[in-house]
């Protein structure tokens, strides 16, 4: 278990280092963008020279750029994240547009574990069947697909001709909900864009689990299980399984991380009020230090991601430890 | 070498095949292989000659004029795949893409590979402080949200787009955020080469470090450098769609994203967005299906 601590241990410390490379990036940027007032004062006629003052200091503009990033940075480790330009916190914001993001990466991230693995183990064991080409040749092309030209597609046939199901945000903005019910609209609402997110992420899975049990079942030990008289279902799910599946955990995280960075696309497209959804919104406005935030929010639950699977690896696998 | 000096029995010995040439060989039996050459030459086609084929400029409203606006596909053979309501022929609009979207997608694969090699090479070859480092800053690029902080400087630097200049923005910044990928596949392999006797051998005779990296691990390499670069071509061309998608990319150049960004303002008339969705798709498959063909003819253990 010692082994295991120093890992966790020295996992934790590369995210000190990539936290502070993306946090100075940002701040670079939202700092070419423009001094804030700039922005603002698009809105503001006749400012008056206190007014400007007041501005000033509450941006800390008079201050050198360097000292800018330390208060920000300081700011930022207690838990403030700044006024948007169009007015709130954006701390107080920042949960909710979390969790929808989350909510709709999980669903689709159970959803595709749970139908790409079968759909993957099959395929291998059935390898060059008529189900496997299938399967392959799917997998490629939703391997080649944007997330957000499966949504535009799905909101073309399903919400504008076929009128089933909405394509647009994550409840109705009216009631009566679906059959009165607030939860079955939620429901109704997530439909559509986790199924274009798991048809894309299906697509990542199922290739990776038929590359991997084929690669298992070539292994010597498959061989001797087979030898041995073992019932086929035993060497799959038990031997070659398990075996197959290490790798996957690893990239699972990073898959997560992907599509996490990709959510502007896939939220945008079903108008679907989480980080990247905002982040489009916020980044056509200007609107810096929201940017700054969702930015930094995102790095940080992506490395989460990364970080869990790493863990999990490296528990699954006592060898990736010791490396 | 020659069969002159051996007049008893003529040799028949050939040149064995290179390295090239086996890999070729197994490449032409593979299928999906040859589907990907296929396609990827027909879209390299359409990136040279497809402004030419095309029957209006890019970004023309023919339509706007004529008052052939909003036609639907198949209809008026002038307009085969149809217009949209601002007048523009999404037939000649996606021959007009084309060329932008290649070489957004060439370009940004070419700035990576330059900066992916030479970081991958020299973290994998030299050791101690300066290889942790390189190792490290790929790592950090790597966990990096790029299509979020590509967005941002899409945006910042707008006023770059207002020159004329948005393709190329995108190319650069889509070539310095997408390297960390090829310099991991590039260091894992010359680690592997470093203790080869080959490398070692080669040590042994005294020559230098440039040498042997630049004429010995380097061209063992190569394959999966391709590979990865072709992937890498399909990546780009994905991530250049989405920037035009969300209407960061340049309003008056013709992209595949931007045309699917007019048609999902329009979802009502379904052939704006969908036949440029269709040549992003195809076009996307034929680099993914070329860089596994060639992936396989490269390292023939995988298949079986």
């Amino acid at each position: 278990m010692a082994g295991l601590l120093s890992y966790v241990i020295r996992r934790l410390l590369f995210v000190i280092p990539v936290f502070i490379a993306v946090s100075i990036l940002t701040f670079i940027i939202a700092n070419a963008a423009g001094s804030p007032i700039d922005i603002i004062r698009h809105a503001i006629q006749r400012i008056t020279p206190s007014q400007l003052a007041a501005l000033q200091s509450f941006y800390h503009l008079n201050q050198p750029i360097t000292v800018r990033y330390f208060i920000w940075l300081n700011d930022f480790l207690h838990g403030n994240l700044g006024q948007s330009l169009y007015g709130g916190s954006v701390s107080a914001q920042m949960l909710p547009w979390v969790s929808t993001t989350l909510e709709l990466q999980l669903v689709s991230l159970a959803l595709s574990l749970g139908i790409g693995i079968p759909i993957g183990l099959y395929s291998a064991k059935h390898q060059y069947s008529k189900t496997d080409v299938a399967v392959t040749t799917a997998s490629i092309f939703g391997y080649s697909t944007p997330v957000f030209l499966i949504g535009i597609f799905l909101i073309i046939v399903f919400s504008i001709d076929l009128h089933w199901l909405p394509g647009n945000g994550a409840v109705s903005p009216y009631a009566p909900y679906w059959w009165g019910s607030v939860f079955a609209d939620q429901v109704a609402h997530i439909i559509l864009p986790a199924t274009a997110l798991t048809l894309v992420s299906i697509a990542v899975y199922v290739r990776l689990i038929r590359a991997n049990v084929l690669e298992v079942l070539r292994q010597d030990y498959i061989l001797a299980a087979r030898a041995s008289g073992l019932r086929e279902w035993s060497i799959t799910y038990k031997h070659a399984l398990k075996n197959a599946i290490t790798p996957v955990v690893t990239v699972v995280g990073l898959t997560v991380a992907s599509f996490l960075a990709g959510a502007p696309a896939t939220e945008t497209t079903f108008g679907w009020p989480g980080l990247g959804f905002r982040f489009v919104t916020a980044a056509l406005n200007l609107d810096l230090p929201v940017v700054q935030g969702i930015t930094m929010v995102i790095t940080i639950v992506a490395l989460v991601f990364i970080l869990v699977t790493d863990l999990a690896y490296a528990f699954l696998d006592p060898r990736v430890r010791l490396s | 070498m020659s069969g002159q000096q051996a007049p008893v029995k003529p040799p028949t010995r050939r040149r064995s095949a290179s390295q090239w040439a086996v890999a070729w060989r197994r490449f032409r039996r593979n299928k999906a292989a040859l589907a990907g050459l296929v396609i990827v030459g027909f879209f390299a086609f359409l990136g040279v000659f497809g402004s030419t084929i095309a029957p209006y400029p890019a970004r023309d409203p023919v339509c706007f004029y004529t008052g052939c606006t909003s036609l639907g596909p198949f209809v008026n053979w002038s307009h085969p795949l149809g217009t949209e309501p601002a007048g523009y022929d999404i037939y000649s609009e996606i021959l007009q893409s084309a060329k932008n979207d290649l070489y957004v997608g060439l370009g940004a694969t070419l700035i990576s590979l330059g900066i992916g090699v030479s970081v991958g090479a020299l973290a994998g070859y030299r050791k101690g402080t300066s290889a942790a480092l390189l190792l490290g800053i790929s790592q950090i690029f790597f966990v990096l949200p790029a299509l979020v902080i590509i967005l941002l400087f899409a945006r910042i630097f707008v006023t770059l787009v207002a020159v004329g200049l948005g393709l190329t923005l995108i190319m650069l910044i889509l070539g310095l955020f997408g390297w960390p990928g090829i310099a991991f596949v590039v260091r894992g392999e010359v680690i592997r080469l470093r203790e080869l006797e080959f490398v070692q051998a080669e040590r042994a005779i005294g020559a230098s470090n440039t040498r042997i990296l630049y004429r010995h691990i380097v061209p063992n390499i190569l394959s999966p450098i391709i590979v990865f670069a072709t992937l890498t071509i399909a990546a780009n061309i994905l991530t250049e769609v989405a920037i035009s998608f969300l209407g960061f990319g340049d309003p008056n150049t013709a992209t595949w994203g931007l045309l699917i960004q007019e048609g999902f303002q329009y979802p009502n008339y379904w052939w704006i967005a969908v036949f440029p969705g269709l040549a992003v798709v195809f076009s996307v498959l034929g680099f993914n299906i070329l860089g596994d063909g060639l992936s396989d003819a490269f390292n023939p253990r995988l298949r079986e």
